[in-house]
């Protein structure tokens, strides 16, 4: 009898264990069920912060990408010293399928993607007033994202021509699960560039004038003047640069030297990446700058005959420094500064650009922009000014700011030994990509 | 002195009850000299008495009202059992016998008597693992038992140290076997942020253990159900005896010194080769566009010789502007390794007790000087293993050990400042000018690392408190009634301070990290035994439930903006640029039982079974089901073989189970958002895509062995054959990206793991003179099966890949032919279809094929142990056979000059002019000429066979320790890695990056700190 009663509190002791079914149920700490990511108005408007977040990720623009155009198209100007292979074979024209910087660019833009289409699916449950200004700024950024992948994954686009060579894939649907829907084929890059205007004509509708430093109208419009420019469609692209400067938002900086190295945008940024010693990473610091700076080991050096570019009383000559054994842009030595992706007088000198082309003077004339932007340099106005003049003045203004590859390829100019539309100008489609969706085509030379 | 100690037991809490009903006393002998044994077991069978055999091999021993048998146990003799009769005097004399069958083996949730298993345990005892200069006990394992690879991956004290038990079976949840240590899974993830990952397992102080015991089959591994598909290792702790107490005390202490260096260019070599480079770079890159430099070659020339002197001048000082007028020559490597480190152990253990209460104390000192400058690792422990009887049937007790253990790391291998990277630096650099101040870029090449080492610390201390307390109930005969809580708590501070000179810290006038991390593991269990005899009949059942708790808290801060380098804490940053705290955890809920059935010891036949739930599966499979049986035949039992004189003892076994594999990370099957801040607000995306049917990988293995012991057992061994198959692996999928997302786990595909595993020790010579072998080699063929449908690759940019049909984490990249005698260009075999063996010098022409595997073909170890009179020798081999080693630094410090990195001497033998047959390309600064990331150039043999220990030891004659009041004392000079027979021309084949190590990749030589060879001279003395 005693047995039995022992054994029976055996059992018990065993049985008590069984309660603890509900102790599996644990949930994570740090992150949230995406049942209510998207279920309410202040839930929408953070993850499109979290659109934001992935858009400025140093891969992407935060911003690998306007380093990869300065070393890719920047023969004789500039050289990559560092020991990275990506970057390396990004100069070099070398890249492999597996180039590390290419796959992240590709990983980083499309996490922006999927972002901004779960922002743009849960509009319902958005505040009614705040409703446009959500879309506008998810479509901006939806387009910016297309624009750069689609500039850098693909041939170039060719005005007058029918733009059937592959593009990349355009996905417009949040992923809620995988399955064989997202292997999607690559679009052509006329689709590509469709999508992109699309989305920025309607943003440019719905966003406000002013958006702290949200992409806002005036961010749309110069957007779409870049992308007309890249297009060739020069009418298009001074009407939108022109529609900036009309709003009247954003106005130049008396001196050239205070848009750089800032912690906050100034009044010249149209927009820019946030960065902060608490949030982002600015990799133009990295790469570009020193490590009493807090950049990497001075990986990109600026070459004597970029310098030779400019007249000796040229502000933004000033601007360039001596350290470590070689000559080094100054336009990214806070290592928490923003990043500056567009600001006004590149829309000054897209109008100029365009109306020296069409022999327009919409909103001012050719001469009058470039002056505007060269006599902020410290230099004489000029009496006269060509498009050649005008893209001289584009290359010494927006020096190292990402502009390099993609003026070379508009222009049809080569970039070193290799012409405009070479296929090792194009990026491949990364390895990965390609082995986790049978329907992609690579870029030829990969 | 006794005084002193036995003082201190009673600080311990033992108790001292006596109540002996009746004292035996004897004399232990050896059967062949009649010499006496010192140190043998004496223990009252079914009860906790006993005692150890002294100087003279006398014993005396309290035999328990009831006990009536003496099993007596001794290290290479057999364990016997003897009647007790009337007399009180009973003298033993025990044979040489290498294998004890009869030995008691640790298995899940009980013990088992060795020659009754059906399942393949290897056993090591505690006695091999003593006294090694070693940090962790799994060092210690290396070579030692049939299929466990054990690897530090470098040779940084208290750094990760791989096992793999049969091979690797998993690609994205952890390949390490479950670690049990006195019942309670340990914590196993490395919680420290600066440098490489530390060995959680470094917390635990190797002379502290008894036995270790691996599981390695289902049958014995089935009970730990859905975390034992990668092993299980039961690490046992030592216990005290009832009977006279047994005082030890070790000292032991010496230096070490890497086992390899590497040859560096000197420096006319260094300007001799990167002139070259310059020429070699202009010629090439005027040939690509000759319109570049105006048709002029000689202007291409001149201009990349006038950047590379340009350089060599800025690289041998701040002012100097000619390198030709200096003369430094330093010798880089020379700096990176300490000079002369030292490691020292000490340690005080005592055991004893009564027959109500037995007690295990010890304390422990070591400290670890690496072979790094500025690298050590120091650990103090403690522990108490207390055992009371309390009634007839009811004994509880505490298992219990502190450690504190500190470590001085270094960066992991990818970083500037890890002192293997100063190799990198230029000999035409000075260390210092004129002020003792080391120069840094741009004088050096690259950040240097001996700044780091003056004006850097990272501190990372460790506090690890294990307990298992429990309590056994005798609820009837043969049945027991367990209940036990296991307590794992481990606490991690890590401090590190980069002052404003180091490349961390310049930026922001200094730079703190501060973490602390906490892991709690709760393990309750409560189980029943029973064993019971029924005539021929023998009966063992085994029937519980654990369930265990992990939390794990994460806190961290960073800042910057010091005022002075003196501070180092972070009160003193002006700017805190990180404040972060984490929180994870999981459980488990587990049922588990198991039937062992014997007939007559002849035939034997067993089952197990666990369930297991886990918040880590999805809500679709929360419970997994892991079944085994397996059986067992001993011939040697059957009338026709009983009497044989060869064959002395013969078992078939076979094994079938299924096993899982769950160490995945927490929460993966969610669909989850994360917290991601921008522009000072905070955000939310997308982190992972959900997967509700998540659920733990299967193993299913099977393993046929035979176990023999031959001319009465001086020759026995084991042989075994196991196929694992392993399937719905938890596979990171690669998913387009295109969806936003990079990966998505989920259970698919298959990994096959096949091996042989062959055992034999050998009593060679027997008698004054001993001789003993042990020797074990295993093959296991490591295979991907499948992968996720239509998928052939898991390809994540690095050298090492998953490929369908080879080995986990294969070694893929282009397959160098050589260099072109004619130009110089490095070639590459096409290796595409129709162009198979044809070259070209482009090399993204060539198609990526299997240039090589990391994983050993077998490996191995052989042990002799030679004995004489108080004389002994233990030479100790490892090896593995058959692996390849990717020299990824090599890219840097074996490219002919590539870019400005010292170089190794066998760079000189490149490519000069047409004609010349070599296999290093032209030197072309700064083109890539056969330095390509993945690339057959760069794969060599990684077999080596090493002389992993050589011990001499001396025991004193008694005739001079009596005198002294000492029992025993031993004197011993040890010996580690003393020689290794290698082709591998890196540091030592024994390495793999701990930068970059994980499922996948291994295998990676990348600035990896050599293991250390060690001198140790040790002593120990017993009262």
């Amino acid at each position: 009898m005693k047995n039995k009663i022992l054994l029976l509190a055996a059992f018990m002791t065993v049985l008590s264990f069984t309660a603890c079914d509900d102790k599996l149920d644990l949930l994570p700490h740090q992150s949230l069920d995406e049942s209510v990511a998207l279920n309410s108005d202040a839930n929408v408007k953070t993850v499109l912060n979290g659109a934001y977040d992935a858009f400025s990720d140093d891969n992407f623009l935060g911003a690998d990408v306007l380093r990869n155009a300065e070393l890719q198209g920047g023969d004789g100007e500039v050289i990559w010293v560092g020991t990275f292979v990506g970057p390396r074979e990004i100069f070099n024209k070398t890249m492999t399928a597996s180039n590390f910087d290419a796959q992240e660019m590709w990983v980083n833009g499309y996490n922006t993607v999927n972002i901004t289409n779960n922002v743009l699916s849960s509009l319902a449950v958005v505040n009614e007033e705040d409703r446009g200004a959500v879309e506008g700024e998810a479509k901006f950024l939806r387009a910016y994202a297309y624009f750069e992948l689609v500039r850098t994954f693909a041939l170039p686009y060719e005005s007058g021509g029918n733009n059937s060579q592959l593009g990349v894939p355009i996905v417009l649907e949040p992923t809620r699960e995988i399955s064989d829907k997202q292997n999607v084929p690559r679009k052509s890059v006329e689709e590509g560039y469709q999508q992109i205007i699309a989305d920025l004509t309607s943003a440019e509708g719905l966003l406000p004038d002013e958006n702290e430093w949200r992409a806002s109208k005036g961010a749309a419009a110069g957007l779409l003047a870049r992308v007309y420019l890249q297009m060739g469609d020069y009418a298009n692209a001074r009407d939108a640069a022109d529609r900036v400067i009309v709003l009247g938002v954003n106005s130049l900086m008396g001196n050239y030297a205070d848009l750089f190295n800032r912690d906050d945008n100034s009044s010249e940024d149209i927009f820019a990446v946030q960065v902060s010693n608490q949030d982002g990473t600015n990799s133009m610091n990295t790469y570009f700058s020193i490590p009493d700076f807090g950049g990497r080991d001075g990986d990109i050096e600026i070459l004597p005959d970029h310098l030779a570019l400019y007249d000796p009383a040229d502000t933004r000559l000033a601007l360039f420094f001596d350290a470590s054994g070689a000559t080094r842009s100054g336009k990214w030595n806070n290592q928490f500064g923003n990043i500056g992706l567009m600001r006004l007088a590149e829309m000054y000198l897209i109008r100029a650009e365009c109306n020296a082309r069409l022999g327009t003077a919409t909103g001012a004339s050719a001469l009058d922009d470039y002056n505007t932007v060269h006599t902020r340099a410290g230099l004489p106005a000029a009496n006269s000014v060509s498009v050649d003049d005008i893209l001289l003045e584009r290359r010494r203004e927006l020096a190292h700011e990402g502009f390099k590859i993609h003026d070379l390829k508009r222009l049809k100019l080569d970039a070193g030994p290799y012409a405009y539309n070479a296929p090792e100008l194009v990026f491949p489609i990364p390895l990965r990509e390609m082995e986790a969706n049978p329907m992609l085509e690579q870029n030829q030379g990969y | 002195m006794k005084q002193t100690l036995l003082t201190l037991l009673l600080v311990f809490g033992a108790a001292m009850a006596f109540a002996q009903t009746r004292t035996i006393k004897g004399k232990i002998l050896d059967a062949g000299s009649g010499e006496p044994l010192i140190g043998a077991t004496i223990l009252a069978k079914g009860t906790s008495a006993g005692t150890i055999s002294d100087v003279d091999g006398n014993y005396s021993l309290s035999l328990p009202s009831g006990a009536n048998t003496l099993v007596v146990s001794f290290t290479g003799y057999a364990t016997l059992e003897v009647a007790v009769g009337a007399s009180n005097v009973v003298d033993i004399t025990m044979a040489t016998d290498q294998v004890s069958l009869s030995e008691v083996v640790v298995v899940g949730y009980g013990t088992q008597i060795k020659s009754t298993l059906t399942g393949n345990i290897a056993k090591l005892d505690g006695d091999k693992l003593k006294d090694l200069p070693i940090v962790s006990m799994e060092q210690g394992i290396q070579g030692k038992t049939a299929g466990v690879f054990v690897e530090s991956v470098n040779g940084k004290p208290g750094g990760a140290v791989r096992v793999r038990i049969r091979g690797a079976a998993s690609i994205t949840a952890s390949n390490q076997p479950l670690y049990i240590v006195d019942g309670i899974p340990i914590s196993v993830d490395a919680q420290n942020s600066s440098g490489a990952s530390l060995n959680p397992l470094a917390d635990l102080n190797p002379n502290d253990i008894e036995s270790v015991e691996i599981l390695k089959d289902a049958s014995a591994g089935a009970i730990y159900g859905s975390r034992a598909a990668n092993g299980v290792v039961l690490i046992t702790t030592k216990t005290g005896r009832s009977g006279k107490t047994y005082i030890e005390a070790n000292f032991q202490t010496g230096t070490s010194q890497p086992t390899g260096k590497r040859e560096f260019l000197d420096r006319d070599e260094y300007t001799q080769l990167f002139l070259r480079s310059a020429e070699g770079a202009a010629r090439y890159e005027y040939a690509l566009d000759p319109d570049a430099w105006g048709g002029n070659e000689q202007d291409a020339i001149d201009w990349y010789t006038e950047y590379v002197k340009g350089r060599l001048n800025r690289y041998s000082g701040p002012d100097v502007t000619d390198y030709t007028t200096t003369n430094t020559n330093t010798n880089w490597q020379d700096q990176l390794f300490a000079d002369k480190p030292v490691s020292t152990q000490a340690s005080l253990s005592a055991s004893g007790g009564n027959e109500r209460t037995k007690y295990y104390a010890a304390a422990a000192w070591n400290r670890q000087e690496g072979v790094l400058k500025g690298n050590n690792f120091e650990r103090m422990s403690a522990r108490l293993n207390l055992d009371q009887q309390a009634t007839e049937r009811i004994n509880f007790g505490v298992n219990m050990s502190l450690a504190r253990t500190f470590t001085d790391q270094v960066s992991d291998d990818n970083a500037f400042s890890t002192p293997m990277q100063l190799v990198a630096l230029s000999p035409l650099t000075p260390m210092r000018d004129e002020d003792g101040v080391l120069y840094d870029r741009p004088t050096t090449t690259y950040y240097n690392g001996l700044i780091d080492m003056e004006e850097a610390n990272r501190d990372v201390t460790t506090f690890r408190s294990l307990a298992n307390g429990y309590a056994r109930w005798k609820l009837m005969d043969g049945l027991l009634l367990n209940g036990e809580l296991g307590t794992d708590v481990w606490t991690l501070r890590d401090n590190a301070f980069y002052g404003s000179r180091t490349d961390a810290g310049n930026a922001s006038n200094g730079f703190g990290s501060s973490v602390y991390a906490q892991t709690v593991n709760l393990t309750p269990k409560a189980f029943l035994n029973y064993d019971k005899s029924f005539g021929v009949h023998n009966l063992g059942l085994t029937l519980g439930t654990e369930y265990q708790h992990s939390r794990t808290d994460r806190t961290i801060v960073e800042g910057g903006e010091f005022p002075v380098d003196d501070l180092k804490t972070l009160a003193s940053a002006a700017n805190i640029t990180l404040g972060s705290s984490t929180i994870t955890e999981f459980s488990f809920l587990s049922y588990f039982a198991r039937a062992n059935y014997d007939f007559d010891r002849k035939y034997l036949l067993s089952a197990s079974a666990r369930i297991d739930g886990s918040s880590r599966f999805g809500s679709n499979s929360r419970y997994g089901f892991f079944p085994s049986i397996s059986a067992g035949w001993v011939l040697s039992e059957e009338d026709f073989l009983v009497d044989n004189s060869l064959i002395s003892f013969l078992k078939l076994r076979a094994s079938y189970g299924k096993t899982g594999n769950a160490a995945i990370g927490n929460f993966r099957h969610l669909g989850l958002y994360d917290a991601a801040a921008y522009g000072g607000q905070s955000g939310l995306s997308p982190s992972q895509i959900p997967n509700p049917d998540l659920e733990w990988e299967k193993t299913a293995q099977t393993d046929f062995g035979i176990d023999f012991g031959m001319f009465n057992n001086r020759l026995s061994g084991e042989i075994d054959y196991y196929i694992k198959n392993t399937t719905d692996l938890l596979l990171d999928v690669p998913v387009p990206s295109t969806s936003g997302f990079r990966t998505q786990t989920q259970n698919v595909g298959e990994v096959e793991n096949k091996g042989w595993e062959f055992v034999l020790n050998s009593n060679n010579l027997v008698g004054d003179f001993k001789w003993n072998t042990s020797f074990n080699i295993a093959i296991n063929k490591n295979n991907v099966v499948s992968l996720s449908e239509g998928q052939d690759l898991i390809d994540d940019g690095n050298t090492n890949v998953v490929k369908v049909g080879e080995s986990i984490g294969a070694f893929y990249g282009a397959e160098y032919a050589g260099v072109d005698p004619a130009n110089g260009d490095a070639i590459w075999y096409k290796n595409g279809e129709g162009t198979g063996r044809e070259t070209t010098n482009d090399y993204a022409e060539a198609e990526f094929v299997v240039i090589g595997n990391p994983n050993p073909d077998f490996i191995g170890g052989i042990t002799n142990s030679f004995s004489w009179k108080g004389l002994s020798l233990d030479i100790m081999f490892q090896g593995v056979y058959g692996n390849e080693i990717y020299k990824d630094g090599d890219r840097f410090m074996a490219c002919q000059g590539c870019w400005f990195d010292n170089q190794t001497t066998d760079q000189l033998d490149h490519w000069n002019q047409p004609g010349d047959v070599v296999s290093v390309p032209e030197p072309r600064f700064w083109y890539q000429n056969g330095d390509q990331t993945r690339n057959s150039r760069y794969i060599a043999d990684g077999s080596y066979l090493r002389l992993k220990t050589l011990t001499i030891g001396y025991e004193l004659p008694k005739s001079v320790l009596e005198r002294l009041g000492i029992s025993r004392t031993r004197l011993y000079v040890i010996g580690q890695n003393l020689l290794t027979f290698t082709k591998y021309d890196g540091w030592d084949p024994e390495v793999s990056s701990d930068a970059f190590t994980n499922n996948i990749v291994s295998g990676v030589d990348f600035y990896s700190a050599p293991q250390p060879k060690v001198i140790a001279f040790g002593i120990s003395v017993g009262f």
